[in-house]
């Protein structure tokens, strides 16, 4: 698993969606670090200031930054890096390479999870290049602790997770990389409105039963949304309230992974 | 020990798709080939050939019957450790070089960083890449070829399966090729040899199946598949009615019918040949040679898919 790992962070970065994306996320890594400025007042305290805005305290201004920071890109990342993980996945089962991978001695599971796992650390690499200097630097400046990002980056890539095992799955008919990365980007955007089923579906059905499926849907899919508002609460101090969208996204990615896993070693090709 | 390095039993394999049509791909095939041998499996394009080494390499699973590689399941990934594999399509992706491509393939099948620093660029040596410097997207067909017969190389393997594996090759190169076939044997090395380049199966291989319609039509040595049809070639100096005249009296029933100065007989026995030949002499006329007349393997294998069996 580990030498498909390592192949698959190689082969990534051979692919042009990849390199764009960490060019993207360079860029905005320098961005945040032009707009945000710290002033260092005669009485030690610091005062932040994001581009035009008046500066305010540091112990304030920067949970309130690092949210900006998440809410302007976190997510918006995970839709972005399945461009870049799925091909990752779809490779595997072309045809003329997996002949060759699968005919090893190296189980298909194991051969299909590294490259899974390649697609999360090409999404973290991604945040982590895009979000942590900032935080790093308003860490150093201020002195006040922004080691939440690291939290927030761990949960966006638990809810990146969950969007990679969908493309998986959906990966087996090699049918290509379309599907895989539609099917991604569809639970990517149908969980925030499933999340606030009552303002969105609630009003367009009025039937019990239909909004007794979507009450099911919103229970078994991720919650790619309300994992964002757990990171948010985490770099705001706040204290998370639920875990629930962590477990049952958890729950979610396990059982999808393992189908995806189960169905590959039966394949037959 | 087993002395079987492959043993397929009675194995079938049915594709069926939702709403398409059931394809019966192989039914009923039943082989073994023995250690260290090369064997050679032909057959039509859509015979069966590559679903069958697909199923002798756990890639397809089998609807009916049983393979074994080695005494063991071929989907059981210590089983093939001991295997190396040509496909027919290989896809290098774009950027691996040798040299990398190799090591992912040898870690793959658990082959230690130490031995394959040792082993690979004596590989690249043996297919004749050792001086290649290229990425593997410069390669020519024929690299490729060379490369994926490396790779499948690198574990060194106790079975080879290859497919097509001239294929993309000049003909020095398919020579190459053939040698190192012949070498691996040598070595005590079991080849699974899927071509359609039937002189070279001739060539090389100890044993050979034709695969038709799915299921094994014929199994044979190649002496066996070549051996003589009955008939002889005798080609005389010159043929005059004196010399028909003589053959027509001899042949009798048998079958004889001249080509220029040649005439194939097929002789009731030997005894009957020898009278001929007498009767020639005493015409006389010059006999310039007499040759049992052989299939060759291609022939008799057209004869087999058209099922005008010998």
């Amino acid at each position: 698993m580990f030498a498909t790992y390592l192949n698959s962070l190689h082969e990534s970065m051979s692919r042009r969606v990849a390199l764009v994306l960490f060019g993207v996320a360079i860029l905005i890594a320098i961005m945040f670090n032009v707009v945000v400025h710290v002033r260092t007042l005669p009485d030690g305290a610091t005062m932040l200031a994001v581009g035009a805005q008046p500066p305010a305290p540091s112990a304030i201004a920067v949970p309130s930054m690092l949210e900006s920071i998440l809410r302007a890109t976190g997510s918006l990342w995970m839709l972005l890096a399945i461009f870049a993980a799925a091909p990752l996945l779809t490779a595997t089962l072309e045809k003329g390479w997996l002949e060759l991978v699968f005919s090893k001695g190296t189980a298909r599971w194991s051969i299909f999870l590294g490259r899974y796992l390649a697609g999360l650390t090409l999404y973290s690499l991604m945040f982590a290049v895009a979000m942590l200097p900032v935080a790093l630097r308003l860490w150093w400046m201020t002195g006040i602790g922004t080691w939440q990002m690291g939290v927030a980056l761990l949960i966006q890539t638990f809810g990146f997770a969950a969007l990679l095992a969908v493309a998986a799955l959906v990966t087996l008919p090699q049918k290509g990389v379309a599907l895989p990365v539609i099917a991604a980007a569809a639970i990517w955007l149908l969980t925030p409105s499933l999340a606030m089923r009552q303002e969105t579906f609630y009003r367009i059905f009025s039937s019990h039963f239909v909004r007794g499926i979507i009450d099911w849907a919103y229970r078994i899919l991720p919650k790619c949304s309300e994992l964002e508002d757990l990171c948010v609460s985490f770099v705001q101090g706040r204290t998370v309230t639920s875990w629930w969208p962590v477990w049952s996204t958890g729950a979610f990615t396990l059982i999808v992974l393992g189908l995806t896993l189960s169905l590959l070693n039966r394949k037959s090709f | 020990m087993t002395s079987l390095a492959i043993e397929v039993l009675d194995l079938g394999k049915t594709y069926s798709a939702f709403r398409e049509k059931t394809v019966s791909a192989l039914q009923g095939v039943s082989l073994r080939v023995e250690l260290g041998t090369i064997f050679g499996l032909i057959g039509q394009n859509g015979a069966g050939k590559t679903t069958l080494i697909k199923m002798l390499l756990g890639l397809a699973t089998p609807t009916s019957g049983a393979a074994r590689v080695l005494g063991s399941s071929p989907r059981d990934p210590s089983t093939r450790r001991r295997v190396g594999y040509l496909p027919e399509q290989m896809r290098l992706p774009d950027y691996f070089q040798a040299k990398n491509f190799l090591r992912y393939m040898g870690r793959l099948n658990g082959v230690d960083r130490t031995v394959m620093k040792r082993r690979i660029p004596v590989l690249l040596e043996r297919v004749g890449l050792a001086d290649s410097r290229k990425p593997v997207k410069a390669y020519s067909k024929g690299m490729q070829q060379r490369l994926g017969l490396a790779q499948a190389l690198v574990s060194d393997p106790e079975v080879l399966f290859l497919d097509e594996p001239t294929d993309g090759l000049d003909p020095l190169g398919r020579k190459d090729v053939r040698d190192l076939l012949v070498q691996l044997r040598t070595e005590g090395r079991t080849i699974f040899l899927n071509s359609h380049l039937l002189s070279e199966v001739e060539l090389v291989c100890d044993r050979i199946v034709i695969l038709n319609n799915g299921s094994v039509a014929r199994a044979a040595t190649p002496q066996e598949f070549t051996c003589g049809t009955g008939e002889y070639l005798i080609r005389v100096a010159a043929v005059d009615d004196a010399v028909r005249a003589a053959v027509a009296g001899v042949a009798g029933d048998a079958a004889a019918e001249w080509e220029q100065n040649a005439l194939r007989f097929t002789p009731l026995d030997r005894a009957h040949l020898n009278s001929l030949l007498d009767r020639l002499r005493g015409v006389p006329v010059e006999i310039e040679s007499v040759e049992p007349v052989k299939l060759s393997l291609e022939e008799f294998f057209l004869q087999v898919v058209s099922g005008q069996e010998p």
